[in-house]
């Protein structure tokens, strides 16, 4: 994939917002609000799959990066992979505090997960012009699927190999093995 | 606890780590080791950003929900901390009633009176101070529950003790790593529907007591170490990794 080549000092929409936020200006929170909210809150469903807990989820990550905003460094990494870098680290975090808490009989993790998260689903939904995409496309489709598994559904890898009936080593070594062919791929 | 890891990785060892990372696979300590060495190496948090970006088209098919209308108003109650449990906020001293007649205000200004309050209150105290010392060091010894906390590889990490004078205090017993600019915070959960709330924070792995005021203690309550950064989880709520955890039992 071409890397973007960026310019320093020339920052997108969010990347200025970000730095306004770090200014304490919270118009410019609103703003990324506004244009990101309810990706940000299908991407937390998709996680979590419990409404009150995706948005409990935007709803911290919109207060970390508000807080936070001084630490995003434009140099180091886009503003929009910053955010939703605190968004899912927020969900991931609240999804294994449900799960290790979990009273309710259906465990959060066995929750049916709408067709439309499932690893092909979503496989067909990718942009064609993505790296992403062509690249997944030369592993088989079921390591594809342990590597969307993992990261549309937040699920571990004690999580895959129960769910896919695998044994617990076999999972590991294939995630490795197809992010390091995927690494090769996207270069 | 992988120590492991944390030396030089090579190229493909780092960009699969990483790749664990983005793709959310890490729990625990190994999720606190990834995230102090994307402070400390920068190729390792190059790798990270490539795969955050690339990963990116993934979080771009998930179909957009609109949030509901108050989300807006609870995130920017979140931002003015209200979200806390804020202390109570009662400073001012309570102001003592203002004499109306006379003969309460002679009362009220009777030198005698005070006198003999102030030396029956005395009086109490030290009778209270001597028959309770015994009792209070007899319960001070003796812990009522105990709740070990163990780490993600069931390395027993630190005790919680709880007292029957309602003392409850946390004691390490490994040394915990804290990175600059952080610390552990300790919480507790006795109902989900509340959630967990802090009870501690320490800059280091040190024996500290632990705040429960207000908070119900009972069996098989949760307490959790959580690292956050210095000043506290700034939502209230853990955000960090989870260093170690266990439930309080009852002794016998």
């Amino acid at each position: 994939m071409a890397t973007e080549v960026k310019q320093p000092g020339e920052h997108g929409e969010i990347e200025a917002a970000l730095l306004a936020c770090a200014a304490g200006d919270k118009s410019a929170l609103r703003r990324i609000y506004e244009a990101e909210s309810p990706r940000m809150l299908g991407v937390a469903q998709r996680l979590l799959k419990r409404r009150a807990l995706a948005e409990e989820a935007v709803q911290d990550a919109f207060v970390l990066i508000f807080r936070h905003a001084g630490r995003f460094d434009p140099e180091r990494g886009a503003g929009l992979s910053w955010i939703y870098a605190i968004l899912r680290n927020r969900a991931l975090s609240i999804l294994r505090d449900e799960k290790r808490t979990e009273a309710s009989d259906t465990p959060i993790a066995e929750e049916t997960a709408s067709e439309e998260d499932d690893p092909e689903t979503v496989m067909a939904k990718l942009s064609d012009a993505s790296a992403l995409r062509a690249c997944l496309e030369t592993l088989s489709p079921q390591r594809r699927g342990l590597v969307l598994l993992a990261f549309v559904q937040g699920l571990t890898h004690g999580e895959i190999a129960g769910r896919l009936k695998l044994p617990l080593g076999t999972v590991k070594s294939w995630i490795r093995r197809s992010l390091l062919s995927l690494k090769e791929c996207l270069g | 606890m992988s120590p492991s890891r944390d030396d030089q990785l090579s190229p493909p060892e780092r960009d699969a780590l990483a790749g664990e990372y983005v793709l959310g696979l890490l729990d625990g300590a190994e999720l606190a080791a990834v995230e102090r060495r994307l402070d400390t190496d920068r190729d390792f948090a190059a790798s990270v950003e490539r795969w955050r970006r690339h990963f990116a088209a993934l979080d771009a098919t998930a179909p957009p929900i609109t949030p509901p209308a108050d989300l807006w108003s609870r995130i920017e109650a979140g931002l003015a901390g209200l979200i806390q449990p804020s202390a109570s906020a009662s400073v001012t001293a309570p102001r003592p009633a203002t004499a109306r007649t006379s003969r309460f205000a002679d009362w009220w200004n009777s030198l005698f009176v005070w006198r003999g309050a102030a030396f029956a209150g005395a009086l109490a105290t030290v009778l209270l101070a001597v028959g309770l010392f015994g009792a209070l060091d007899r319960a001070k010894r003796q812990p009522l529950m105990v709740a070990v906390l163990l780490t993600d590889s069931n390395i027993a990490a630190a005790v919680v003790n709880t007292f029957a004078d309602g003392r409850v205090e946390m004691l390490p017993l490994q040394s915990i790593d804290v990175p600059a600019g952080k610390a552990l915070e300790i919480w507790t959960l006795w109902d989900r529907a509340v959630g967990p709330r802090s009870v501690g924070l320490i800059d280091r792995a040190r024996s500290t007591p632990l705040r429960l005021d207000n908070l119900p203690l009972g069996r098989d309550q949760l307490f959790e170490i959580t690292l956050e950064p210095a000043s506290g989880s700034p939502t209230g709520r853990p955000t960090g990794p989870i260093i170690a955890k266990g439930t309080t039992s009852q002794r016998l």
